[in-house]
């Protein structure tokens, strides 16, 4: 037992050491972004629209699939228990709200932190590996410029927008099972939609999307600088980044959705 | 001048450098050799700021940069160039980008300027038609050309090598060490090796510092060192494998560690 609490104490000791060393990650990310937008010539270097693209485009043909399969699911699931008490107009304001305000931007950024986040630690830990950070070091390049920058402006812009994309998918996924099968007429379930679907919903989804792609970037790039040794270290720390982001996501998304509509 | 005073440096129980001092004068090419596990990598680390030393300091000129972290190391840096082991390129840039990122990071000059500048520096290391393919399609000893040519962007003073012919074919090592003895006499650089290759150190050093078990053995010319009669220094020039150096690691006695397990 006093071994377990050892133990449970050791973790809590890291992890507050790794909480802070991501906040001073954040703060020199916030800081590099800053020198890359005013300075002319490290913009024209840093590249900075490169991850959107490989973030936006790769990721988005998945998150579209789940989206639109979770809006079915979802529609399904709501309408076993409202076709009882004959309420089936509730359908579409419940499943838009469920969608914009948690599904949808819970399930983008799990999505995204297992594809992108353990892709960002699997490479910076590879060049961490063959000393590319080093040498970008000992060239006096900030490695959070080169590496973190580009990739913190590609998520906070890709990732708010694959969440909007997945919440109109979802949607539409619940609209055509609705209309479909349970007999919803099509007007109705987009009159019954835009009825409960409120501005808050929208910006609030967004808001959790931001703060997630912040999460994804610190957690994916932290544990990709700190790798140590070789490539048996590479798979442990990717391994560790997806399972923390997708963790801290789900407590910060309940925080912000307690914080939004408690 | 680069001063290095009183270093050392431990790793949990292990003490990998212990107590080292050397002046490494300018213009000159100081090499630093020693046994594998000696403390040579990690020596080079402190050098370049890479790692701090529990004690002791390194001065360039009047700084110590051990004192110096973060971006105060910026200004020493770029001094400095460094050619690793493995070459250290950034993979996912093509050999020209890779020349051309310290240039561009550290001037305001013109594209075309910095055009023209990649390709004197592929030029100096014979690689000028590789400018647009990856590090990935290049042998091991281009990778290493193409690094030299990297730490070389800057016109540095000083250029560090880690293991600069290690892994290489004899004509390729040797292309390399010419490259390293051409740097130091047509351009003035400052030099500093570290290998354990013994024959190119003897052939080009000003200076050799030998490294053994975390001290300096000896120091001086290749002759001198040529000379030494210390029975370490000579079994290490000349390869002996019988002789003060154990190529064993193990401290604890053979018997009774196949006895108790």
């Amino acid at each position: 037992m006093r071994n377990f609490f050892g133990h449970v104490g050791r973790m809590f000791i890291v992890f507050l050491q790794d909480l802070s060393s991501m906040y001073f990650l954040l703060g020199e990310t916030l800081t590099q972004t800053a020198v890359v937008l005013v300075d002319r010539n490290k913009r024209k270097q840093a590249r900075l629209l490169e991850h959107v693209d490989e973030i936006g485009t790769h990721s988005l043909l998945l998150v579209l699939t789940v989206a639109a399969l979770l809006g079915i699911a979802l529609t399904i699931l709501v309408s076993f228990e409202l076709k009882e008490i004959d309420a089936l107009s509730y359908i579409p304001g419940f499943v838009a709200v469920a969608v914009f305000r948690e599904i949808g931007p819970l399930i983008t950024g799990m999505i995204v932190a297992g594809r992108v986040g353990a892709a960002f630690t699997a490479r910076i830990g590879t060049m961490k590996v063959s000393e590319e950070i080093l040498a970008l070091e000992t060239m006096a390049i900030s490695p959070v410029r080169f590496l973190v920058v580009q990739r913190f402006i590609g998520l906070l812009l890709a990732l708010p927008a694959l969440t909007m994309l997945a919440n109109f998918t979802s949607v539409l996924g619940g609209f055509l099972f609705g209309s479909s099968r349970l007999g919803i007429r099509p007007d109705t379930y987009v009159r019954e939609t835009l009825d409960v679907l409120l501005f808050k919903d929208m910006y609030s989804g967004l808001a959790k999307a931001a703060v997630f792609s912040v999460v994804i970037v610190m957690v994916g790039c932290y544990r990709g600088l700190t790798v140590e040794g070789g490539a048996e270290d590479v798979g442990r720390s990717t391994m560790v980044s997806v399972v923390s982001s997708m963790l801290a996501i789900i407590v910060l998304d309940t925080i912000m959705t307690a914080a939004f509509y408690g | 001048m680069i001063s290095v005073q009183n270093v050392q440096k431990s790793f949990g129980n292990r003490r990998v450098l212990d107590g080292v001092s050397f002046v490494a004068e300018p213009k000159q090419t100081t090499y630093i050799f020693g046994t594998s596990g000696g403390g040579k990598s990690t020596l080079l680390k402190i050098m370049i700021g890479a790692l701090k030393p529990d004690k002791g300091e390194v001065r360039f000129g009047d700084t110590d940069i051990t004192k110096l972290s973060g971006h105060e190391l910026d200004p020493f840096r770029k001094k400095i160039g460094m050619l690793f082991q493995h070459g250290a390129l950034i993979n996912s840039l093509t050999v020209g980008e890779n020349i051309a990122l310290p240039i561009r990071e550290h001037t305001n000059l013109d594209d075309n300027i910095i055009k023209i500048m990649v390709k004197m520096k592929l030029e100096l290391v014979g690689l000028r038609d590789f400018e647009g393919l990856y590090p990935g399609q290049l042998s091991g000893g281009m990778r290493k050309r193409v690094a030299l040519a990297r730490a070389l962007a800057l016109d540095p003073e000083v250029v560090f090598f880690d293991e600069p012919t290690s892994g290489l074919d004899p004509v390729v090592a040797s292309v390399i060490t010419k490259l390293i003895a051409d740097m130091n006499r047509l351009l003035g650089i400052t030099c500093i090796v570290v290998t354990h290759a013994v024959q190119e150190a003897m052939r080009i050093a000003d200076k050799i510092i030998f490294l053994y078990m975390g001290k300096v053995l000896a120091q001086g010319t290749p002759d001198e060192i040529r000379g030494s009669t210390d029975p370490v220094v000579q079994q290490f020039i000349t390869g002996n494998p019988d002789g003060p150096i154990s190529f064993r690691a193990s401290s604890r006695d053979y018997r009774e560690d196949l006895l108790t397990g």
